[in-house]
């Protein structure tokens, strides 16, 4: 079961290369939030009950629910439609997000061994690495905060990989780090958006000191 | 022999099913669902027009696409039985037979001397370009499975019992229903129902088809459909039910597959003709997708 | 015996010189047909018996005897080699004809004898295995084809193009001669072939392979060595751009797989390199010549794709070698060598037609063309063939050779470690993507040609072209629909010259009932048109047709080519999207907001070679400009030359005394 989400889970990573729209990239990261709901259900039952309840409650509520509308409360605020002109044409991105999943499965492959568990290995570090993709071709904020979100996922899949003997506290840290991080981000947008009247990151390279 | 027949048969309902279904969804009367047929029986009775810029390919062209339509599903097995034709690697030549087919359709259309056409040509050659290494890569994931080459045996080996190798049938599934659609210039590729020649794909390639040859064109459009709905069919029908229940079956998966593409024209809007090809090479990624799953399952990636 | 009539016909092309110029085309094909008779049957001999190779002594060399060896593969070349230029000597009576009245005695004689001496020197390329020979062989086989190449030397063009033809022959002689020094002065053994085998038992293979991959690269056109190419086909007349492109640029690949016989070990690194040179070459080779607009070189672009696709084969045969999987390399060097065979009958062919399009039209540019199959319908049919063979379509050959590669992946997958299985995901993708963009480029020639209406009055005065010229097509058409229809005649032959490569050949047995598969559904495939014909005949006798105008949705002023699709419509699709790898640039005005009335616009679309621009142009413009500035050496003036002298002296006589020197 658990290779099937992983497999759902690449073919997010997919599909965030092929689309523009700025509510799609909302939409699939709820939908990855889910995916890693089902994949903490199905796979992790040597904890304690606590830490396995806090986990799913965070992916489903935090991943799934809350982050998410508010990342479609900034979008509103600033009116984005669609992402314009990424550096590179979509077809290269298609090309780089297939590339990136062969390099991590035969990487994991090679990586093997009985400390982790190669299977979340495999998108996670597929993930890590297309989030960073994402933001460099991208031009938006908006999707700057979006691409450090993928990451994010990328690193929670890397805890499960990587399976200490207290997932609590990893995930805790973690769990700040998110929300800090998309609160702020989401508020700077705003800002932005309200001083630049638009949200491309060009644009802020005018506050360069010359 | 029967699975040709069984095709033969889907192919004459096929057609109706789907407008039968669009129709309903748009709340307006159904037509009969053997109206397609009624139209080719009158298209079989029409004379011919031809325009005085074509040359001896336009009037070649149909019956080579016709008989690379019919050749093809010589190929096709259901489930286990085989089909007419059998041998190592023939889904390669079932490719190319159609490939075959495409480029006299695509220089026909060009013989007109016509803008309009050529648009539709060109389009036409470019998206079935882009698909065929989704239909290959599907194809290696599956040889690469049971270790088969030809279609027949590919899907007699074809044990979809552990949930790894269920994954690897439903992607198969939604990539080729996507093939399957481009192939035949639907939704969200190209709009049947849109005569504005600016923006046909397959439609305006026919354009100046009358009588015998557009009621031919009008077949090997119905058979492509019944083809791929063969190969989709294939994966769900299992090797050890008894045989009626198998031709049941399958003309139930045939059924479905003609209401999913009504509902699929329906709901869906076509895509902005410049972001065809990103679309369609997005098949191609999620076909790189099953057949790293298929490594996984044939054990070539370890994974613990 | 037979040597010394071979002999006898290399001195006698030196008596063309002597002859009138109604009698010197006549006495050229009489030595191409009496040498192509004596080498067809050393050929045959080799192929068709057990023998390991045949062997005899030609001529003396320096002293000792200089020896000919046949072995199958120098046999299957041989007679690719006799086959194409026998269609190019019977083509090139008719094309000539429009040079004969313009050329003086002396010119075409040169013309005929380079032509003779091309074909000598092709086959003795094969047939010699002593290093020096070959190179001096190597040599005359350049200088034969650079004389071809500026046959229409009344252009300062062609005499450009040839220049730069040469210097690249010569830099990969160059290469080819380090390589063959470098393992003479490393091993010991003799300066031959054979000595090779010396070498590569006792030392990593890789380095020396790649000298030799670059040497002979540049002749076959792997990407990036290809610059020649795109610009002599198109500027040599049409048969000897067909010799060139069908035969000669094998004899790199010739080169390729003589020193892959004697590699045994350390295989992968090899197969994987031409493995992905081969793949480059075939896409970038097809998507550049989709966006060209002169026909012949829209087809040199194709023999590189086509070199791309037999690299692919033969990277995947040593693939196959040395992961020991049977399947994978006999089938993959079989695809290989086949298309070797298949490329230069369909590209022959191919240059054949697009030759007397040229000579009926006088314009190479396909933009101005259109509608010439009521022109030229048998030329035009030839054409179509030929476009239909070099796209893998089925049932002609070249989905034959195609086939034979796919079909050696797929067997291999499931034995595959898992590397191997990745590197054959993206063979086989490439090779069909490979295909598909075949498709799409010959679609859009075959149609701007061909179909449609005229674009311009070219079309107007051409002719079909005499039969003399068409004759070869038929032969060529022959062959191709032979090896389409019934490709299990060649599993022997093959079997017999994959051996050579591999030891175990029974996976070919294997193939035998898919290839009976194949000529029957083929079979199948002629007859279900026939009847369908049929049908319609009967259907249509009893109906009335009519005509009626192209439907034009009511544009009914213009001329009817106006609206008509353009080559670079046709490609501007797929530019779109191959925008960076074939440097597309459009150069236009926009019009202005408030121009009510337009003016005249002019739009421009260039599309240009990478590897040209940033291998050879931009570095070879920087170093001029450097050099440039050492021109102010060069005054003119005799005193400072005098000077200069002097100081030379003085600086000697210096040195001496301080005893540096």
């Amino acid at each position: 079961m658990t290779y099937l989400l992983i497999i759902l889970y690449a073919i997010t990573l997919v599909y965030f290369a092929l689309s523009e729209r700025v509510k799609k990239f909302i939409w699939i990261l709820s939908i990855q939030g889910a995916i890693l709901f089902g994949v903490v259900l199905f796979s992790l039952n040597k904890i304690e009950l606590f830490d396995f309840l806090f986990i799913l409650l965070e992916t489903i509520l935090v991943k799934s629910i809350v982050i998410p509308w508010f990342l479609n409360k900034v979008r509103k605020h600033n009116n984005l439609k669609r992402e314009h002109e990424p550096y590179v044409p979509v077809f290269f991105s298609l090309i780089m997000v297939v590339l990136i999943l062969l390099i991590s499965f035969v990487l994991s492959n090679y990586l093997n061994n009985s400390q982790m568990r190669a299977q979340y290995f495999t998108v996670a570090i597929a993930s890590v690495l297309f989030g960073i993709y994402f933001i460099i071709t991208h031009k938006n904020i908006f999707s700057h905060v979006v691409g450090y979100l993928i990451i994010e996922n990328g690193i929670f899949l890397l805890t499960l990989a990587v399976g200490s003997v207290n997932p609590l506290m990893v995930n805790l840290a973690v769990l700040l780090d998110v929300f800090m991080g998309v609160l702020v981000l989401g508020i700077f947008i705003n800002h932005i958006g309200d001083t630049f009247s638009s949200v491309k990151s060009e644009h802020l390279s005018k506050l360069k000191d010359n | 022999m029967i699975s040709f027949l069984c095709i033969l048969i889907t192919a004459l309902f096929f057609a109706g099913i789907i407008s039968k279904v669009k129709a309903k969804i748009g709340a307006r009367k159904m037509p009969s669902i053997l109206q397609p047929l009624y139209d080719v029986i009158r298209l079989f009775k029409k004379g011919a027009i031809y325009s005085p810029t074509i040359s001896i390919i336009f009037k070649m062209a149909p019956p080579i696409y016709f008989a690379s339509i019919i050749l093809a599903s010589f190929f096709i097995p259901l489930f286990d039985e085989k089909g007419v034709l059998s041998f190592d690697g023939d889904f390669v030549f079932f490719a190319y037979l159609l490939a075959l087919g495409k480029f006299m359709m695509i220089i026909a259309a060009m013989d007109t001397g016509s803008g309009f056409e050529g648009m539709g040509a060109n389009r036409e050659a470019l998206y079935s370009m882009l698909v065929e290494p989704a239909f290959f890569i599907i194809m290696g994931s599956l040889a690469l499975f049971t270790n088969n080459t030809s279609f027949q045996e590919l899907y007699y080996n074809l044990h979809l019992g552990t949930d790894l190798s269920l994954i690897i049938g439903i992607a198969s599934i939604y990539i080729l229903v996507y093939i399957a659609m481009v192939e035949n210039s639907r939704m969200p590729v190209d709009d049947p129902k849109t005569h504005l020649e600016l923006t046909m794909v397959h439609e305006v390639m026919i354009l100046d088809n009358s009588g015998f040859d557009l009621a031919l064109m009008n077949i090997a459009a119905w058979l492509k459909f019944a083809i791929y709905g063969t190969l989709i069919s294939n994966f769900m029908i299992q090797s050890f039910w008894p045989l009626y229940f198998k031709i049941i079956a399958f003309l139930i998966i045939q059924a479905s597959f003609a209401s999913l593409v009504g509902l699929l024209e329906s709901f869906r809007a076509r895509n902005k003709m410049d972001k065809n090809p990103q679309w369609i090479i997005m098949l191609s990624s999620i076909a790189v997708i099953i057949f790293l799953t298929t490594l996984i399952i044939t054990n070539k990636i370890i994974l613990n | 015996m037979d040597i010394i009539f071979f002999k006898i016909a290399i001195i006698l092309t030196f008596v063309l010189f002597f002859l009138p110029k109604q009698f010197q085309y006549y006495w050229g094909l009489f030595l191409h047909i009496s040498i192509i008779s004596i080498s067809s049957i050393w050929a045959v001999q080799s192929l068709f018996s057990d023998v390991q190779s045949l062997s005899f002594p030609f001529i003396l060399f320096f002293g000792e005897p200089l020896h000919i060896e046949i072995d199958k593969l120098s046999a299957f070349f041989l007679l690719v080699i006799n086959f194409t230029v026998l269609t190019g000597a019977l083509y090139a009576k008719g094309y000539l004809i429009p040079y004969f009245n313009k050329k003086n005695k002396i010119e075409l004689a040169l013309h005929y004898f380079s032509f003779l001496w091309l074909h000598i020197s092709m086959l003795l390329v094969v047939m010699f295995r002593d290093a020096l020979a070959f190179l001096i062989i190597w040599e005359l086989m350049s200088i034969s084809s650079f004389l071809l190449v500026i046959f229409e030397s009344e252009k300062k063009e062609t005499i450009k193009i040839g220049i730069k033809y040469l210097v690249q022959m010569h830099i990969g002689a160059v290469f080819i001669m380090i390589a063959f020094i470098l393992a003479f002065v490393r091993s010991g053994g003799e300066f031959s072939f054979d000595g090779l085998a010396v070498y590569f038992e006792s030392h990593n293979p890789f380095l020396l392979f790649l000298i030799f991959f670059i040497g002979f690269g540049i002749k076959a056109g792997f990407i990036p060595l290809h610059s020649w190419l795109p610009h002599a086909h198109p500027a040599a007349p049409s048969h000897v751009s067909g010799v060139m492109s069908g035969v000669m640029i094998k004899m790199g690949i010739y080169g390729i797989l003589r020193v892959l016989t004697y590699i045994h070990h350390d295989l992968f690194d090899i197969g994987l390199f031409i493995l992905i040179i081969s793949l480059i070459s075939g896409v970038l080779g097809v998507s550049l010549a989709i966006v060209q607009h002169d026909v012949k070189k829209l087809l040199a672009y194709h023999s590189i794709e086509n070199i791309g696709i037999i690299g692919i084969g033969i990277g995947l045969g040593v693939i196959g070698v040395a992961k020991n999987i049977p399947v994978l390399a006999v089938l993959g060097f079989a695809g290989g060598i086949l298309h070797v065979l298949n490329h230069s009958l369909f590209k022959s062919l191919l240059f054949y037609t697009a030759g007397s399009v040229y000579r009926q039209t006088h314009t190479r540019n396909i933009e101005q063309l259109g509608g010439l199959i009521k022109k030229m319908p048998k030329t035009a049919l030839f054409f179509l063939l030929g476009a239909l063979a070099i796209s893998g379509l089925p049932p002609f050959n070249g989905f034959i050779s195609e086939f034979f590669i796919y079909a050696g992946m797929f067997k291999s997958l499931h034995s595959a470690g898992l590397y191997t299985d990745i590197i054959l995901l993206f063979s086989f993708s490439g090779l069909v993507l490979i295909g598909g963009l075949a498709i799409f480029c010959f679609t859009k020639v075959f149609s701007i040609i061909f179909l449609g209406t005229p674009r311009s009055n070219k079309v107007a005065q051409a002719t079909e072209v005499e039969p003399g010229m068409i004759f070869p097509n038929f032969l060529i058409g022959f062959m191709i629909i032979l090896i389409g229809f019934a490709p299990m005649l060649l599993v022997k032959p093959l079997a017999s010259i994959v051996s050579i490569f591999t030891i175990d050949t029974t996976p070919i047995q294997q193939i035998i009932p898919t290839l009976n598969g194949i000529s029957i559904s083929s079979g199948i495939f002629i007859v279900l048109i026939g009847i369908v014909w049929i049908l319609r005949a009967w259907q249509q006798k009893k109906q009335i047709i009519k005509q009626g105008n192209t439907w034009g949705c009511g544009y009914t002023g213009a001329n009817p080519a106006l609206h008509q699709y353009t080559a670079t419509s046709y490609a501007d699709n797929f530019g779109q999207l191959s925008s960076h790898l074939v440097n597309i640039k459009k150069e236009y005005k926009e019009f202005k907001e408030n121009e009510v009335f337009p003016k005249e616009k002019s739009f421009e679309t260039h599309s240009s070679d990478i590897f040209e621009d940033y291998l050879i142009l931009t570095p070879a413009n920087h170093f001029y400009s450097r050099l440039k500035k050492m021109g102010v050496l060069q005054t003119g003036k005799i005193q400072h030359y005098l000077l200069y002298s002097l100081l030379f002296l003085i600086v000697i006589y210096l040195l001496t005394i301080l005893n540096w020197i």
